[in-house]
C-alpha cells in the first residue's frame, strides 16, 4: 500500500506540478514582451522588503476594509500555517511517521495549525456571507463584484474548503492509524484539536479501515491540493503568487502624485529630438512594461477600486477593474501572435488561426462612436479592445491606486493608453481640442492669454508685487515666496475670489511675496493628463525657465493641480523648488500667530478633499486645522473624505470635456455635501470649487439645496475670520 | 493636379500687439502663429490630397525668418513641402508688394489650383487673394463657403445677400476658403515630427527676380501715420434699461449694421 | 476738381444706403462719379444724384459674373478719367473688386476705413486695426487711393446734384468671364443656420427663467437672422437641447454678434464665444462679468428689454 500510495502521489504531483508549470512558464513568457520598465525601479531591495512586509504579510490596505480584510488576513495567514501541513502531507507520502523536524512533534505546532486551518474555514464563511449579500444580482453596478468572474471565484472558495477539510479528515484518519516511528509518538497531532474531531468521527471504523482511509485521504487531499494550483494557474487567483513580485516591483512610494515622464524601451523620450522607433505611450497591449503586464495578471478582481472609482459610481463605462481584466483578457487573447516566432518582417512564422490574426489586428483602444462598445457584467466589448469611453471617463482621481491591495497602477496605464491615441492618433473627446489650442497659443486653458493675468489683483487695495514690473531680473531678497496664482485663480471669477483672499492674508501676515504675472503660463497638467506629454513638455520648460531664471526657491499655490505638477513633475524637467500650498502656509501663520482669526464665523460646513491635494500629496491636515481654527465654524465630515474622498469630476482634463455619460460625477459628490447640511462647503482647489458650485446651483435650482448655501475655499471663510469687512458678499 | 497654399504667419491674436517706431506690426514682440483663418485652406488641401484630387500640395508663404513655424504647422497638418520668402527688404510691405512677390512665387513654384484663407488675422484685408490672381491673369473664386474640383473645373459655394451663389470656373484658379469649411484637424505629434522632414525651401526676393526697392516700408503706396490705442474693450458701453433699453440696443445694432 | 469713382449698388428696393454713404465720403475728395453695374433705372439715377453723384456710369454685360468686370470696369473709367479715389463698399465683392482695381492702377489700397477725408490734398483714411483695438490713420501717396469703406461708418447726407448718364461698354477680358455664377439659390429659411457658422447667435441663460421664457430668445435670433445658442445650465435644465450648448465643453463659436441675455459669464462659457466680433449683453445684475466683455449691455429685465428690441426691429425693417 506504501509503495501504491507513493506512486499515486507522485504521479499526480507530476502532472500537475507539470501543467501549472507550463502554464506559468507561459505567463513568464507573455510577460516576457513587455517593455523593460524605468530605470530605478527594481533597484531598492530595502523598500520593496518594507512593502512586502505591510501589504503583503502585513495586509495593510485589505485591512481598511474591516470585514473582509480581517476575513483575508484569516485565508492569508491560514493558508501561510497551512503550508507546514502540506508539507507534512508530502513528508507522508514517502513516510508516514514524518514529522517536521524540531518543532514539528510539538503540541503547540499541531494546535497553531488546526486553529489557522479551522480561521481559514471561517474567513471562507464570512466571504460566502459577503458574496451573498453584494451579489450583483443583487446590487447590480453598486456591487464591488459586478463584472467579476464569478463562477471561477465560487470555485476557488469551495477549492479552499475542500483544502482544508480534507487535510484535516487525513490527519484525523492519521491519528487513528498512527504507527510510532523512530523519534517516538506524532505528538504534535495531540495538540491538533480540529484534527482530533475528525479521529473521533473515524474511530468507530478500526484500525485497519482508518489506515486505509489515512491513504485515500492522503491523496485526496493532495489531489484537491494539486487540482487547485492548477486551477489558480489559469485564474484570477494568480494573484496568490503574482502579488509578492507586483508588490516588490510596485511604484514607490506609490503611483499617484507626478506621472512618470514617456519612456521607450526604459530609456527617456527626448520630445525634442525624438528617436524614430521610440513608442509614445501606449498603442498595442506589448506597448506596456512588463510591470504593467504583471499588474493585469495580478488583479484579484476584488472590485475595491471599482466600488471607489467616480466614473463607475456615476454610470461611466469605466471600472478600473473592468479596465485591468479587459487588458489582461486581450494579452491572453494576443498570446498567440505575441509568443509566435517571428520573421524578418516581423511577421510571425507558424500559422495562427483567423481568430488569433483577428485579436492581433484589433486595436488597443476602439474609435470614437463605437456602437458595439459597452462594458457589462462580461466586461468591455467593441472594436478595440479598450473601449473610447472607457479611456477617456477617468479624472485620474488616484482612488483605485489608493485602494488596491496589491499596488496595480492604474493611473499610469490610462494615461500611457492616453498618450499613444493624443500623440500618435490625435484621438481624443472632440471639446478637449479647444483646451489644447488655447494651452498652445494663449498660455491658458480658456484662451484668455497672458494680458489678462493681473485682472485678479485689481480689486485688491493693495499693490501685488509683479515680477518685472520694476526691472528686476531676478527675484529680490525680502521676497519669501512666490505666489503662483495659476490660470484658474488669474483668469476665472470664482477661482479669483480665493486668489485676492490668499493674497490678503498674507499680506495680513507681513509675507512678502511676489507674482509672475504675464509671466506665467498653464502648468500643463491638464495637457499631460490628456496623455499630451509633448504640450506638457512645452509649457514644463517654459514655465520652468522663466521659474529659474527668476530664481525662485520658495512657491505657494492655490491650485491642487498646479501644486502637484510644481511639486512632483517639474523636478523631471530641471524645475527644483520647495512648493506650499496655501493652505499648509496659512496654517503655520495661524499657529505662528500671524494670521488670527478672531472673528466668528457662524456656520456649519464641510470640507471636500481634492484628489491632488488628499490622495495624491497626502495633505490631509492642514486645511482641517485651519478650519478648526476659526471660531464659531462647526464642521461635519462626509462619509467618503480623507483618503477615500469622492473626486469632484475635474481631474485628469475631464473638465474641459463633455460628461454626457451617466450622472454628474459633481452632483453625485455635491450631494453627499449637502447631507452634512451645511451653510459653506469648502475645499482646496479652484476645479472642485467650480464643480461643487455648479452641483450646488444645480441642486438650488432644483429646490432640493437651500438658496443660501454657499461654496467656498478655506481661504476665504479664513479671511471672513481675520477680517470680515474685507469679504464681498460671495455668490454661489 | 498641384495645388499651392497660401499661409500667413501672423501674430498671436491673445497676446498683447505692439508697434514699433516706424508704425508697422512690431512681429518680433508677440509670438506668432499660422493664421488660424488660412487652416481651413489648409485643412482643405490636405483633405483633396487624401482624396486623390491633389497629387502635390504645397505650402507658400512670405514673412520673416520664424514664419516657418507657420509653415511647419500646415506641414504637420499634411502636404508634401513648403517654400518660405523671406527677405529684409519686404519689412513694412503693403498688399501691392505682398501680392507682387506671392504672384512670382508662384510662377516659380508652377500650380494648377491655388487656395487661399479669406482673410488674415493681422491686416484682415482680404485683398491678397484677388491681387496675385490679377497678377498671374489667372480666374478667381474668392470667399467659397465649399469647394469641389472635378476634371478642369472648380466649384465654390459663396453665401451672398439673400441667396448661395454657385460659382465655377476652370483651372488654373485661385480660391479662398472662408471658415464655414470644416476645421483643421489637430495634428497628432507624429505628424508633427513628420512635418520636420518635409522640405522647406527658402527664397529671397533676388531668387524670385524681384527688385527689392518696389517693396518694403518705402515703396509702399499707403504711409501710416498714426496708430493709436482705442479704449480697450472691456470698457463697452453699458446702459441701465430705463424703459429705453431696447431701442437703445436697437440703435446700437444698427449702427453697427445688424439691423 | 478731379473725379472720385464710386461702385454703387442697386437692388430692387433701390440704391443701397452704403452706396450713399460712399458718396457722401466721395464729395470730401472730390467730385463723385458713380459706377453703376447693371441697367440704370430713373429711380437709381435720381436717388444718385440726391447724394451728389455727377456722372452715374452704367455698366452693361455684368450679370452673371461675381467681380471681375466690374474692376474691369472700373480700370477703364479710371484710364480715361485719373480719378484721385475709387471707393467701395467693405464686403466680399468690394473687396474683390477694389484689389484687382488697385494692382491694375498700381494704387495704394486701405481697406474697411472709419473715414475718408482729403488733408493736404492727400486722400486720408481712419481704420480700426487688431479686431478694434487700435485706430490707424494712413495717407495714400499713390495717384489714385482705392479705399473699401465699412458700412455704416459714415452718415449719408444729401447734396443734390443732376448727374450726366454714360453707359460705358467695355470688352472683358477672358479672366474677367471665367468664373461664371452657374447657379443662385435663394436661401429659403429652413429654421435657422447652423450655431457654428451663423454670422449672429442670440444666446440665452439661466436668467430667462423657463423652457417658456426661451421663446424669446428663439424669436429675437429669428428676427436677427441668427442662431440660438445657451449656456450649460439652460441646456442641463433640458429648456433647450443640449447641441446648443456654447462654450467650454460645448460648442466654440466666433460670430460678427453675440448676445447674451440672461448670462453670467462665466469663464466657462466665455470661453466659447469670446472671439465674437460684438458682444451684446442684457443682464439684470450690473456686476455680472459677461459686461466685461461687452461692447454693448443694457442692465435689466430681459422679457423687458428683448421684446421692446424685437418690435424695433421690425419696425426698423418696415
Ligand atoms: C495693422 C495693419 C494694417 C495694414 N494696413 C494696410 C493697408 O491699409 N494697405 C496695405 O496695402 N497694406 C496694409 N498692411 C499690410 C498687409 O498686412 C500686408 O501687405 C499683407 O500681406 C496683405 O494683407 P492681409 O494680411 O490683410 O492679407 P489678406 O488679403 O487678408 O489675406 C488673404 C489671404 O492671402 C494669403 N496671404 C496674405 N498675406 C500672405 C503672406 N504674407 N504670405 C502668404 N500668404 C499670404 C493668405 O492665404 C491669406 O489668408 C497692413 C498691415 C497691418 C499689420
Ligand atoms: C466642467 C464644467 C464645464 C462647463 N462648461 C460650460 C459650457 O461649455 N458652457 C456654459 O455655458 N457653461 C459651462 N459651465 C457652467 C458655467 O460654469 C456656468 O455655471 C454657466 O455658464 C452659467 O450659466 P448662466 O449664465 O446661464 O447662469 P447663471 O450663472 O445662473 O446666470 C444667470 C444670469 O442671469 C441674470 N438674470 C436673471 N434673471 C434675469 C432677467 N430677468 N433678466 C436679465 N438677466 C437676468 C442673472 O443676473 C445672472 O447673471 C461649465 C461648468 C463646469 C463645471
Ligand atoms: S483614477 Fe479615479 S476615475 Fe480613474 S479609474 Fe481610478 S478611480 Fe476611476
Ligand atoms: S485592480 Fe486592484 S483593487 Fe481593483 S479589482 Fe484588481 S486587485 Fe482589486
Amino acid at each position: 500500500m506504501q509503495m501504491v500510495r507513493f506512486v499515486l502521489g507522485l504521479v499526480m504531483t507530476v502532472v500537475c506540478l507539470g501543467l501549472a508549470g507550463r502554464r506559468l512558464m507561459f505567463l513568464y513568457r507573455l510577460g516576457r514582451t513587455g517593455q523593460p520598465v524605468e530605470p530605478g525601479r527594481t533597484s531598492d531591495t530595502g523598500a520593496a522588503v518594507r512593502a512586502e512586509l505591510a501589504e503583503v504579510a502585513g495586509q495593510r490596505k485589505l485591512l481598511r476594509w474591516t470585514v473582509p480584510g480581517v476575513a483575508h488576513f484569516m485565508v492569508f495567514w491560514g493558508f501561510m500555517v497551512l503550508l507546514f501541513t502540506v508539507v507534512e502531507a508530502f513528508g507522508a507520502l514517502v513516510w508516514p511517521s514524518f514529522q517536521i523536524p524540531v518543532v514539528g512533534n510539538w503540541p503547540w505546532f499541531g494546535f497553531v495549525e488546526d486553529l489557522f486551518a479551522i480561521m481559514c474555514v471561517l474567513a471562507l464563511a464570512i466571504f460566502v456571507v459577503i458574496r451573498i449579500k453584494d451579489a450583483p444580482k443583487n446590487l447590480g453596478r453598486r456591487s464591488r463584484f459586478f463584472g467579476s468572474h464569478l463562477g471561477p471565484a465560487w470555485f476557488v472558495l469551495f477549492m479552499i474548503f475542500n483544502v482544508v477539510w480534507t487535510l484535516l479528515a487525513f490527519r484525523g484518519a492519521s491519528i487513528n492509524a498512527q504507527e510510532v516511528g523512530p523519534s517516538g509518538k506524532m505528538r504534535f497531532l495531540e495538540g491538533a484539536f480540529a484534527s482530533q474531531w475528525f479521529a473521533k468521527l473515524f474511530e468507530p471504523l478500526g484500525q485497519h479501515t482508518n489506515e486505509i482511509l489515512e491513504t485515500v485521504l492522503l491523496l485526496l487531499s493532495l489531489a484537491v491540493l494539486l487540482v487547485f494550483t492548477v486551477f489558480v494557474t489559469y485564474s484570477k487567483h494568480l494573484h496568490i503568487f503574482l502579488s509578492i513580485p507586483n508588490v516588490a516591483y510596485a511604484r514607490r512610494p506609490r503611483a499617484l502624485g507626478g506621472l512618470l515622464p514617456v519612456y521607450s524601451n526604459g530609456k527617456k523620450v527626448d520630445f525634442e529630438d525624438p528617436g524614430d522607433d521610440d513608442l509614445m505611450g501606449v498603442g498595442k497591449i506589448e506597448d506596456f512594461t512588463w510591470k504593467g503586464l504583471l499588474d493585469f495578471g495580478t488583479c484579484t478582481e476584488c472590485g475595491r477600486c471599482q466600488s471607489q472609482c467616480p466614473a463607475w459610481n456615476t454610470g461611466k463605462p469605466l471600472s478600473p477593474k473592468i479596465l485591468m481584466m479587459t487588458l489582461r483578457d486581450h494579452a491572453l487573447a494576443k498570446a498567440p501572435y505575441l509568443l509566435a516566432t517571428k520573421g524578418e518582417d516581423g511577421e510571425p512564422t507558424t500559422a495562427l488561426t483567423d481568430a488569433d490574426k483577428a485579436e492581433a489586428q484589433r486595436p488597443l483602444v476602439g474609435p470614437e462612436g463605437d456602437e458595439t462598445a459597452s462594458v457589462d457584467e462580461h466586461g468591455a466589448r467593441g472594436v478595440g479592445a479598450v473601449p473610447f469611453d472607457m479611456l477617456w471617463s477617468c479624472t485620474t482621481c488616484g482612488a483605485c491606486v489608493e485602494q488596491c491591495p496589491v499596488d496595480i497602477e492604474h493611473v499610469d496605464h490610462i494615461v500611457d493608453m492616453r498618450r499613444h491615441q493624443v500623440l500618435m492618433e490625435a484621438a481624443f473627446p472632440e471639446e478637449a481640442g479647444v483646451m489644447l489650442n488655447n494651452l498652445e497659443h494663449a498660455g491658458d486653458p480658456w484662451g484668455r492669454g497672458a494680458s489678462a493675468r493681473m485682472e485678479w489683483a485689481a480689486p485688491l487695495d493693495f499693490e501685488v508685487r509683479q515680477f518685472g514690473a520694476n526691472g528686476e531680473e531676478t527675484i529680490p531678497d525680502d521676497v519669501e515666496y512666490l505666489y503662483w496664482v495659476g490660470c484658474a485663480g488669474a483668469l476665472d471669477d470664482t477661482a479669483m475670489r480665493t486668489a485676492r483672499a490668499v493674497a490678503t492674508l498674507l499680506h495680513e501676515a507681513g509675507v512678502e511675496f511676489m507674482v509672475l504675472g504675464e509671466a506665467e503660463a498653464c502648468t500643463g497638467d491638464p495637457a499631460r493628463r490628456m496623455g499630451h506629454e509633448f504640450l506638457f513638455q512645452m509649457l514644463a520648460m517654459q514655465n520652468v525657465e522663466t521659474l529659474n531664471t527668476a530664481g525662485a526657491k520658495r512657491i505657494v499655490v492655490t491650485c491642487a493641480h498646479c501644486f502637484n505638477t510644481l511639486a512632483n513633475e517639474y523636478p523631471q524637467v530641471g524645475g527644483h523648488y520647495e512648493v506650499v500650498h496655501h493652505t499648509t502656509l496659512l496654517a503655520r501663520l495661524v499657529a505662528e500667530g500671524k494670521i488670527a482669526p478672531v472673528h466668528r464665523v457662524d456656520a456649519a460646513t464641510t470640507y471636500h478633499d481634492p484628489c491632488y491635494l488628499g490622495r495624491h500629496n497626502r495633505i490631509f491636515t492642514a486645511p482641517r486645522e485651519l478650519l478648526a481654527a476659526i471660531p464659531g465654524l462647526r464642521v461635519t465630515e462626509m462619509e467618503r473624505t480623507k483618503e477615500k474622498s469622492f473626486c469632484c469630476g475635474a481631474g485628469g482634463a475631464r473638465m474641459w470635456m463633455d460628461e454626457n455619460l451617466g450622472t454628474r460625477i459633481n452632483l453625485n459628490r455635491t450631494d453627499e455635501a449637502l447631507g452634512t447640511k451645511p451653510d459653506v462647503v469648502t475645499a482646496a482647489c479652484p476645479f472642485c470649487i467650480t464643480m461643487l458650485s455648479d452641483g450646488v446651483s444645480q441642486r438650488q435650482l432644483e429646490g432640493t439645496a437651500a438658496e443660501t448655501v454657499q461654496v467656498a475655499d478655506v481661504a476665504e471663510i479664513l479671511l471672513r475670520s481675520v477680517k470680515p469687512e474685507d469679504v464681498p458678499t460671495p455668490v454661489s | 493636379m498641384k495645388i499651392v497654399v497660401l499661409v500667413k504667419y501672423v501674430p498671436e491674436p491673445t497676446a498683447t500687439w505692439k508697434f514699433a517706431p516706424d508704425l508697422t506690426l512690431d512681429r518680433g514682440a508677440v509670438e506668432g502663429r499660422l493664421s488660424e483663418l488660412d487652416e481651413y485652406a489648409v485643412e482643405q488641401a490636405a483633405r483633396l490630397q487624401e482624396a486623390g484630387t491633389a497629387s502635390e500640395v504645397v505650402f507658400l508663404t512670405v514673412g520673416p525668418a520664424k514664419a516657418v513655424d507657420g509653415l511647419r504647422k500646415a506641414l504637420a497638418i499634411g502636404g508634401d513641402s513648403a517654400v518660405h520668402v523671406t527677405d529684409a527688404a519686404m519689412h513694412g510691405s503693403d498688399a501691392l508688394a505682398t501680392s507682387l512677390v506671392l504672384a512670382k512665387a508662384l510662377e516659380k513654384t508652377g500650380f494648377d489650383l491655388v487656395l487661399t484663407g479669406m482673410a488674415s488675422t493681422d491686416a484682415e484685408m482680404s485683398v491678397v487673394p484677388s491681387m496675385v490672381a490679377d497678377r498671374l491673369g489667372i480666374n478667381q473664386a474668392t470667399f467659397a463657403g465649399a469647394l469641389s474640383v472635378e476634371g478642369g473645373t472648380v466649384s465654390i459655394k459663396r453665401d451672398s445677400e439673400g441667396a448661395v451663389l454657385e460659382v465655377s470656373t476652370a483651372l488654373p484658379a485661385i480660391v479662398s476658403i472662408t471658415d464655414t469649411n470644416p476645421e483643421a484637424r489637430y495634428p497628432a505629434f507624429k505628424a508633427i515630427m513628420a512635418s520636420k522632414k518635409k522640405p522647406v525651401t527658402t527664397y529671397s526676393l533676388a531668387d524670385l527676380g524681384v527688385d527689392a526697392s518696389s517693396v518694403g516700408l518705402a515703396a509702399a503706396a499707403v504711409k501710416v501715420t498714426s496708430v493709436t490705442p482705442t479704449p480697450a474693450r472691456t470698457a463697452g458701453t453699458i446702459v441701465p434699461d430705463e424703459g429705453e433699453g431696447g431701442a437703445q440696443l436697437a440703435e446700437f445694432l444698427s449702427s453697427r449694421g445688424f439691423v | 476738381m478731379s473725379e472720385v469713382l464710386v461702385l454703387v449698388e442697386n437692388t430692387p428696393q433701390g440704391i443701397r444706403k452704403s452706396s450713399l454713404e460712399l458718396l457722401t465720403a466721395a464729395r470730401r475728395l472730390g467730385s463723385p462719379s458713380a459706377v453703376l453695374c447693371g441697367a440704370a433705372d430713373d429711380a437709381a439715377v435720381a436717388s444718385l444724384g440726391e447724394y451728389g453723384a455727377a456722372t452715374v456710369y452704367v455698366v452693361p454685360g455684368t450679370d452673371g459674373y461675381l467681380s471681375v468686370p466690374a474692376a474691369e470696369a472700373i480700370v477703364d473709367i479710371a484710364g480715361r478719367t485719373n480719378p484721385v479715389a475709387v471707393l467701395v463698399t467693405s464686403g466680399p465683392i468690394g473687396k474683390d473688386v477694389a484689389a484687382r482695381v488697385a494692382v491694375r492702377l498700381g494704387a495704394g489700397i486701405v481697406t474697411d476705413a472709419t473715414d475718408v477725408r482729403s488733408e493736404g490734398g492727400v486722400v486720408t483714411t481712419s481704420q480700426t486695426v487688431v479686431s478694434g483695438q487700435w485706430v490707424a490713420t494712413a495717407q495714400v501717396t499713390s495717384a489714385t487711393a482705392v479705399v473699401t469703406v465699412r458700412p455704416n461708418a459714415i452718415a449719408p447726407e444729401a447734396a443734390p446734384a443732376t448727374p450726366a448718364v454714360q453707359t460705358v461698354d467695355v470688352a472683358f477680358s477672358a479672366a474677367a468671364t471665367g468664373a461664371k455664377i452657374t447657379a443662385s439659390n435663394p436661401k429659403v429659411s429652413t429654421g435657422r443656420p447652423e450655431l457654428t457658422d451663423a454670422a449672429v447667435v442670440v444666446s440665452g441663460g439661466r436668467g430667462v427663467g423657463s423652457e417658456e421664457g426661451f421663446g424669446v430668445i428663439e424669436r429675437l435670433a429669428d428676427s436677427l437672422g441668427g442662431a440660438v445658442g445657451a449656456t450649460r445650465a439652460v441646456t442641463d435644465l433640458h429648456w433647450v437641447s443640449h447641441d446648443l450648448q456654447v462654450g467650454q465643453t460645448g460648442k466654440t463659436v466666433a460670430p460678427s454678434l453675440y448676445v447674451a441675455a440672461g448670462i453670467s459669464g462665466a469663464i466657462q462659457h466665455r470661453a466659447g464665444m469670446q472671439s465674437s466680433k460684438t458682444i451684446v449683453a442684457v443682464n439684470k445684475d450690473p456686476k455680472a462679468p459677461i459686461f466685461q466683455v461687452a461692447d454693448y449691455g443694457v442692465i435689466g429685465d430681459l422679457h423687458k428689454v428683448l421684446p421692446a428690441l424685437i418690435d424695433e426691429i421690425g419696425k426698423r425693417k418696415g
